[in-house]
């Protein structure tokens, strides 16, 4: 008997109908044309998640945040009134970057050039010698970023007037999000990596379950079973841009000893911390354009994809936590649960960059997404809609120019 | 360090203090990487029936009120955190595995004091 999953066939429905079967162009996971494109399509005009609120614990903290590829420095502050707000980082001066530390507490920011210095809500405070400038301190404030809040998670959009707010991006997802443990945490666990893929070729991979089976067969085998040998999820969900799947877990994986102990240990105490309502614990959410979210209350975490040229990319995941470590087995499971995200997330990367260096070769037009790959088929149309769109205006505005 | 660095009833572990206690879990993942199989196997297979009663002992304070001796306890629960997932799930993958992982970074750790 062939081989069989739980899943064997999806049937295309009003959801996914339109998403189509055809092979996808592998242009846009490699060219330098389309990259800048999705720049100016996407990256400057979406909400982008850059930080979570426990970054910033009190007034007067502040973070700074680098987007490379849209070359901007973004200053995130908590004022004295608690009200998160975000500015470029540039002195209305002459231009100057202004502060130089990645995170920190204080409620005014001097620049090191000419010490124009402003208040945590971008006002200009003071300047010296300000009577020989020809314009009023009330027109010099910080240039204000699109700053908003979903789950604690801080969101910016880099467009200066947002098509849409953060929760109509976000629709009815907003609610579910805010479930997750990631709204409750005070803290987290970081890892990081550089890559040598496009941000969609690596997205790609933490969205579908193919390639489980070949590249995580010890990691993973929990998350597959003879009756669902690749491992593929329950269910998607479409979501406007944004898509959902549910994971599958093999009923009867017994855990190794020692990995068994550590479980316990960790899952005592998420439901001691609260994150023991696991409605969404199997619910794993792709935010469009470059957010995972995991719902689990043992290894909540986030993963953020982040373009930085049209063939590398870095990953940020973090786990979540409700609380500092308070005792032992709390500190020894999530030591113990950051390390093993870490090492499924680190047996993926090599492929993602033998796969990039295959499309960066020309030798393929097009690229295949079998039915158990349509998220990312759903995100390849999201982004080309989005692109399509933008190229259209931009011709339109070039047009009116003539 | 002296002969009686861990608590009691944890007299096997004393060989290991020196060479797997650390501050941060950065540290403690790449002393995973850079360590041999006979180190890693010695290391777990004489700890891995201790790790229950270790944390029942070190579970009886909060963590910011543990002695130096059980503090020292801790710190070799967390490497074993690592060293468990190399011997017991990646086994004769772990050097295949530790290539791939020397590129993700730990840049914070909640167990990082
Ligand atoms: S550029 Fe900032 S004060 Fe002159
Ligand atoms: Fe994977």
């Amino acid at each position: 008997m062939e081989e069989s999953s739980t899943q064997d066939h999806i049937e295309l429905d009003e959801d996914t109908a339109d998403l189509g079967t055809s092979p996808i162009p592998a242009a846009p996971y490699y060219q330098p044309d389309y990259f800048a494109l999705e720049v100016e399509a996407i990256f400057r005009r979406s909400w982008l998640q850059i930080g979570h609120v426990c970054e910033l614990p009190e007034p007067g903290s502040y973070i700074v945040r680098e987007i490379e590829i849209a070359d901007a420095s973004i200053l995130i502050t908590r004022g004295r009134d608690d009200v998160i707000r975000a500015f470029h980082n540039v002195c209305t001066h002459r231009g100057t970057q202004l502060v130089s530390e990645c995170e920190g507490s204080r409620s005014r920011f001097s620049c090191p050039y000419h010490r124009w210095t402003f208040a945590d809500d971008g006002e200009l405070l003071s300047a010296p010698d300000f009577e020989r400038f020809y314009v009023d301190k009330a027109d010099c404030a910080l240039t204000p970023v699109a700053v908003d809040v979903c789950a604690r998670l801080i969101f910016v959009n880099l467009d200066a007037t947002p098509q849409e707010s953060l929760a109509e991006f976000l629709g009815p997802l907003a609610t579910e999000l805010e479930e997750l443990p990631s709204a409750q945490a005070t803290t987290f666990s970081e890892y990081t990596y550089e890559i040598e893929a496009n941000w969609k070729l690596t997205y790609d991979n933490f969205q579908e379950n193919y390639h489980l089976r070949f590249i995580h067969p010890r990691s993973g085998a929990a998350a597959a079973g003879p009756q669902n040998p690749f491992g593929y999820p329950v269910n998607f969900g479409f979501h406007g841009t944004h898509r959902t799947q549910t994971i599958w877990s093999n009923p009867d994986a017994r855990p190794l000893p020692f990995q068994g102990l550590a479980f316990v240990k960790g899952a005592e105490l998420a439901m001691r911390d609260g994150f023991g309502d696991v409605t969404r614990a199997k619910q794993y959410y792709a935010i469009f354009p470059n957010l995972f979210l995991l719902g689990s209350p043992m290894t909540p975490f986030s993963q953020c994809v982040i373009p930085l040229s049209p063939t590398r990319s870095r990953g940020v995941i973090r786990l979540y936590w409700n609380g500092e470590d308070d005792c032992a087995s709390r500190r020894f499971a999530r030591e113990y649960a950051m390390a093993t995200a870490r090492d499924i997330h680190s047996e993926d990367r090599a492929v993602i960059e033998a796969g990039q260096r295959g499309l960066n070769s020309g030798a393929l037009t097009h690229i295949h997404f079998q039915s158990q790959e349509i998220l990312c088929r759903h995100l390849f149309q999201e982004v080309n809609r989005r692109v399509e769109n933008w190229r259209a205006e931009r011709d339109a505005a070039g047009r009116a120019l003539l | 360090m002296s002969a009686v660095s861990l608590p009691s009833g944890f007299e096997a572990l004393e060989v290991f203090v020196s060479d797997w206690s650390f501050a941060t879990a950065a540290e403690r993942a790449q002393r995973r990487l850079d360590s041999t199989a006979q180190e890693r196997e010695v290391f777990f297979h004489t700890a891995e029936n201790l790790v229950a009663p270790a944390l029942d002992l070190l579970d009886a304070k909060p963590l910011d009120q543990h002695d130096a001796q059980e503090q020292r306890l801790m710190s070799l629960l967390l490497s074993l955190a690592h060293i468990g997932l190399a011997v017991e799930i990646q086994g004769d993958d772990e050097p295949r595995h530790a290539r791939d992982a020397r590129h993700i970074t730990i840049t914070r750790a909640v167990s990082d004091s």
